[in-house]
């Protein structure tokens, strides 16, 4: 793994990704899973990067895709369709 | 609709499988995920449950008139909604298809869970149920309305192909059926064809559970590929 890190879909937000990327991935080990954590730091950093990204997903056009996809299987029923049989 | 399993069993304790799903792209063996995106992220007000959205990026490769046919791009996504659950000690994670999910829609379900006896084991349940769509009526619809919008006014050429992309597309469609049963097969033989080659722990959770969506979307695509 080391410092290699994934791209973001819009390569104008990749770096924004790595900063969030770094955050996150030091809170998750260090803090959630010792269950030190309250709260889901990292704040300045995701905000500038999803700001990004929600512009980049309605200019590359999945935007109407994955409104569907969450209506279908809702954020907070963990990705669960609500419609499953 | 066909639902498919996989269990397996990892070498490391879960909580550091938990933190290489969110570091295990770019790797070696899932070249063709060029992209993971984090949407939203919620921790619940205990601290112990984190939600995640993510969308998956992978390369595709199908003929540029379908792709303009059924509206994607040579990217095709997946999203992923995952949740950490601290209290049962649980990584769920739940995806599925965006691109061509009129046609077909792969659901799939991966949950990660330590071992019942040793604790530096972590067991990995897969669950996917696919799905197709689109009968030959719905499909030549939407070639009628791209042909109309593509040739416009000039109607002879825009019935030439026509004509031609509906041949193709009968004689394919009729393998449709065909190429889900293969990919089915695929998809139930895969545990015997894993071999691990390596102790490396972001490798081996990769070979073990590389997302069905993605590991099979050649075979997805194929079935919808009528080029070639």
């Amino acid at each position: 793994m080391g410092n290699v890190m994934s791209a973001s879909f819009a390569p104008e937000c990749t770096e924004l990704k790595h900063e969030y990327d770094n955050c996150f991935n030091q809170w998750y080990s260090e803090k959630f899973l010792k269950g030190l954590s309250m709260e889901n730091e990292c704040s300045k950093q995701w905000y500038a990067y999803t700001t990004c990204v929600e512009a980049a997903l309605v200019k590359q056009g999945i935007k109407p895709a994955l409104d569907e996809a969450r209506k279908e299987a809702p954020f907070e029923s963990g990705g669960e369709p609500s419609d499953s049989k | 609709m066909r639902l498919f399993q996989n269990t397996q069993e990892f070498n490391y304790p879960w909580d550091q499988v938990t933190a290489a799903n969110w570091r295990k792209y770019p790797n070696e063996v899932s070249t063709h995920v060029v992209a993971v995106d984090v949407l939203r992220r919620e921790l619940d007000v205990s601290g112990t449950r984190l939600t995640s959205e993510r969308l998956i990026t992978c390369k595709q490769s199908i003929p540029k008139w379908l792709s303009t046919l059924i509206g994607s791009s040579n990217k095709s996504f997946v999203r992923e909604v995952s949740v950490v659950d601290l209290n049962t000690k649980t990584l769920t994670l739940k995806s599925c298809n965006l691109t061509c999910a009129h046609l077909l829609k792969v659901y799939e379900t991966v949950q990660y869970m330590p071992h019942h006896s040793d604790l530096n084991k972590t067991c990995f349940r897969q669950e996917a149920q696919i799905t197709a769509y689109a009968t030959i009526s719905t499909l030549c619809n939407r070639i009628e309305e791209w042909s109309v919008k593509r040739f416009g006014e000039n109607a002879s050429k825009g019935r030439q192909g026509f004509d031609s992309v509906l041949q193709m597309l009968s004689t394919n469609w009729e393998q449709r059926d065909k190429l889900v049963d293969e990919l089915s097969t695929k998809v139930a033989g895969t545990v015997d064809e894993i071999i691990i080659t390596t102790d490396n722990l972001i490798k081996e959770t990769e070979l073990k559970s590389t997302s069905l969506i993605s590991r099979y979307s050649k075979q997805i695509q194929r079935a919808f590929n009528f080029g070639n």
